[in-house]
């Protein structure tokens, strides 16, 4: 099979899963009314504390000023929504490593990685996802760069999230179950997204470009919103390529040490 | 009449012991659920790991955030100091005592488990507090210690700290959370009437985050701050933590007595609505 | 003076009925749609002091709610009900300190901690002295044999340990009155006779009164001296189990496999239920042919691979019931 066939595979394979869990989901529209309607309260009161930090204290905060803080916002709510309608099921990797349920994606004749990471889909992910759209809408007006960055980082921040997630609970192969550290691998992911970067100190900066890719994946998409830099943004998607092939290679490599459940049993 | 080997009918004797003891040993009883609490707590210790991992990355962050914010000087009388320390209180009252008591009774309500605490002689409400209790017991001391230790080390000592209202800015972080607890009581026993009640944990958890959790009350526009003076969220964080970060007796006198007042408030609404509850549950069952 | 005494006890549920869709459900939030359920329909009954009442019946047949009942859980809609002379909802904390729980499906130990603990805590809620709880702590163990396991968490041990704890947990405070939901349900064979036998003695040396509801046939044979039935909120069946037990639990089910190929005769008392190839399913009535023959003329005709005896289930004796009080009607 070409590349490019492959591709078309996987794409095909993730509208399939998303169509599967969207039904499924519909089931319980009470549960995901409430979801949505938390997600708007947790979101709009960060809106709320920003607003109250900025009129309160200063115009820019870490370099930031309101509306780039709900760039950074926008983009990460966005992102993370796309990446748990799409992939929600990064988030339970690791017990599906541990119980042995792969054998059921290993079974089947497609793409080991997309089959697990589209197996399920949050509810309240939308939420997360129409409320960026909302904020861009709402705070940078009719800016088509601005727009076009959102795009591109919503997509990069969707992919890198997952990356993380997917190398975090790959350590499960290796050091048993590393649900708890990849959980958190997440949060840590987001708490850097949605702050301004100038207010870390610089070694949290480097982490924020390398473990944590915070940077790639809301801060150059503002930084590039500002000001377009061609370098700059082959530079972004060449990193972000490279993040997600890496996540892909130690997932196919720890999978050669999955013992289908007999491994990591031992009682915790 | 079947054999009975002593030869004697059991008799419930009314006034034999248990029937109506006194309320200090009831005190004594509750003090057992407390430490069955704590000991289940400090067997699971390792549940806490991820918690304070999380309290010490939201406190780093709002570090960070406050020092980019602060150029030396004072916001609304907070130096840089005392605000990052009213952040590692209110933290620590609202994220590191947080207690599951919503979602329990949510879950002993739906599922009838409350039943069966009804043929226990112990008084469910009190029960379930005792039980936080001991739980939170745990938790203070974890979060506690971290809190102490981050403080610390990213802005020192509060300056002149006049450690003799320590205690005083103690009972004001307890009130707090026995005003926090008994809330999430009444909510978690709306679910006697309604089916969905998540929606009310959501707003009241985003009102206790706004109203003093993030930013402390002086912060927030004039206008909000006179509306939530009025309101019981402020006195779960941000009473007890202003108070013991910059404590003042005329603040003290004006804030404690409508920490009591909230707290009875609380209470008496849950013994009220565990009642109405109830009543429904034994015409209706589980 | 009677443990239990009810008469004319009836209890209606309403439930609240679900509608379809968004609107319903808003609807249903401000105006809700009650239907009316009957769980007990006139039920009398009286509990002398030490007695064992095994209270039977199929799954929604009203075992729960009258146990509810009369633990004060549940308020009846009509007539009177009596437990040690209170009446349970309305003195229910009172009465509470006389009965002792076991719900099989709903543990009062603590999950992560050793009975240890739980015993105190119970012992503290009960109001038993101190000293006085040690000694009762020290006779149940003894009693109930939990020395190996008074410091093990109660989410290592097996349903079978844990069932015992639940029994010795549910005695701290010597109640009058022991009512056990369903005390046996999922244990092996030997682990149920040990409890069995356990709530038999406790009835014996103690006198205590035993109320159990059970799916088990087994149950209701060796430990209960009197069985109601009960089955749609309505007591069908009210005897003593020796009775019950000439009348309907006279039948046991033979499942049998022989090495090779057999053609078995059928004699009286032996009904051939099912038989293909090497095995056969025989319903044996015991008042005609005892066991021990069935098996001897079993072993007899051929040479035997596999055995096993089983109690019909419950719902095929109340089935029985059924269908001979028909007759009895007719």
């Amino acid at each position: 099979m070409s590349n490019g066939h492959k591709l078309h595979s996987i794409f095909t394979l993730i509208g399939l899963y998303f169509r599967v869990n969207l039904a499924s989901a519909m089931e319980y529209r009470s549960a995901f009314m409430l979801q949505v309607f938390g997600m708007v309260l947790s979101n709009g009161s960060f809106v709320f504390f920003w607003w109250v930090a900025f009129s309160q204290i200063g115009a820019r905060i870490g370099g930031y000023d309101f509306t780039d803080v709900m760039f950074i916002w926008a983009v990460t709510s966005s992102a993370f929504g796309t990446a748990n309608i799409l992939f929600a099921n990064m988030n339970h990797i690791s017990r599906l490593i541990i119980s042995g349920e792969l054998d059921t994606f290993l079974l089947q004749p497609k793409s080991v990685l997309t089959s697990v990471l589209c197996a399920r889909t949050s509810l309240s992910a939308w939420g997360d996802l129409l409320y960026g759209f909302l904020l861009i809408a709402l705070t940078q007006g009719a800016d088509g760069r601005a727009w076009l960055m959102f795009f591109c980082g919503l997509v990069i921040g969707a992919l890198l999230m997952t990356a993380v997630a997917v190398t975090a609970h790959t350590l499960t192969f290796y050091v048993g179950d590393a649900s708890t550290l990849a959980g958190m691998s997440v949060e840590f992911i987001v708490n850097f997204c949605i702050y301004p970067k100038g207010i870390y100190a610089g070694w949290v900066q480097v982490l924020m470009a390398t473990l944590i890719p915070a940077t790639f994946m809301v801060h150059l998409p503002l930084q590039l919103a500002r000001q377009f830099d061609l370098l700059l943004f082959a530079g972004l998607l060449a990193a972000s390529a490279a993040y997600c092939s890496l996540a892909g290679f130690f997932f196919y490599r720890g999978l050669r040490r999955y013992e289908s459940g007999n491994l990591i049993v031992t009682r915790l | 009449m079947p054999a009975n080997p002593q030869g004697q009918v059991a008799v419930p004797d009314h006034k034999r012991w248990g029937a109506d003891r006194g309320p200090v040993l009831k005190l004594g009883k509750y003090l057992a659920i407390a430490k069955i609490n704590l000991h289940q707590a400090i067997v699971y210790r390792s549940n806490v790991l991820g918690g304070l991992l999380f309290y010490a990355l939201f406190i780093f962050v709002f570090f960070s955030l406050w020092r980019a914010i602060y150029h030396g000087g004072e916001v609304q009388g907070y130096s840089l100091r005392q605000v990052v320390w009213y952040l590692c209180i209110t933290e620590l009252l609202v994220f590191g005592c947080r207690t599951p008591v919503f979602t329990q009774m949510n879950e002993d309500i739906k599922t009838g488990a409350l039943a069966y605490q009804l043929i226990r002689p112990c008084h469910y409400v009190a029960y379930q507090f005792a039980g936080a209790v001991g739980r939170m017991v745990f938790n203070l001391v974890c979060f506690g210690i971290l809190a102490v230790v981050l403080g610390m080390v990213m802005v020192g000592p509060l300056p002149d700290y006049a450690l003799t209202k320590l205690p005083l800015g103690i009972l004001s972080a307890c009130l707090g959370l026995v005003i926090n607890f008994f809330l999430l009581m009444c909510l978690g026993l709306t679910a006697f009437r309604l089916e969905e009640n998540g929606a009310f944990y959501l707003v009241y958890q985003k009102l206790v985050f706004m109203l003093g959790m993030f930013i402390p009350l002086e912060f927030l526009p004039g206008w909000l701050q006179r509306i939530a003076r009025w309101l019981p969220f402020p006195y779960v964080a941000w009473a007890p933590a202003r108070l013991l970060v910059a404590f003042s007796w005329p603040l003290f006198w004006q804030i404690l007595p409508l920490q009591v007042f909230w707290a009875a408030i609380a209470i008496g609404l849950s013994l009220l609505l565990y009642r109405q509850g109830m009543r429904g549950l034994q015409a209706n069952g589980g | 003076m009677n443990m239990i005494e009810a008469y004319d006890l009836s209890k209606t549920y309403r439930t609240r009925v679900r509608g379809e869709g968004l609107a319903a459900s808003a609807r249903a939030m401000f105006r809700p749609v009650y239907r009316e359920v009957l769980a007990v329909q006139s039920i009398d009954l009286v509990v002398p002091p030490g007695e064992i009442v095994a209270f039977i019946g199929p799954n929604g047949a009203g075992k729960s709610t009258t146990i509810k009942m009369m633990t004060g859980i549940l308020r009846p809609n009509s007539g009177s009900i009596r437990v040690l002379g209170l009446d349970p909802v309305r003195e229910r904390s009172n009465l509470s300190y006389h009965i002792g729980t076991v719900f099989g499906q709903k543990s009062q130990l603590w999950f992560h901690l050793p009975p240890t603990d739980s015993f105190t805590l119970l012992g503290r809620i009960y109001d038993v002295a101190p000293g006085v709880l040690k000694k009762r702590i020290a006779m149940l163990t003894e009693r109930f044999e939990l020395g190996a396991l008074l410091d093990v968490p109660v989410r290592k041990m097996s349903l079978g340990q844990r069932i015992r704890c639940e029994v010795a947990a549910s005695l701290l405070h010597e109640p009058e009155i022991l009512f056990l939901d369903e005390p046996t349900i999922g244990l092996d064979v030997v682990v149920k006779q040990a409890i069995r036998e356990l709530i038999r003695d406790l009835n014996q040396e103690k006198g205590t009164t035993i109320f159990l509801t059970s799916h088990d046939a087994g149950d209701v044979e060796h430990v209960c001296r009197r069985a109601i039935v009960i089955d749609h909120g309505r007591i069908v069946l009210d005897q003593p189990v020796k009775k019950l037990k000439y009348d309907y639990l006279n039948r046991k089910i033979i499942a049998v496999r022989f090495t090779e190929k057999h053609d078995l005769k059928t004699l009286p008392g032996i009904e051939v239920q099912k038989t293909g190839g090497l095995g056969s399913r025989l319903l044996v009535d015991t008042r005609i042919r005892p066991i021990g023959e069935v098996m001897s003329w079993l072993v007899g005709s051929g040479a035997v691979a596999d055995i096993t005896v089983e109690d019909p289930p419950m719902e095929e004796i109340i089935a029985t019931i059924f269908s001979s009080q028909d007759e009895g009607g007719a």
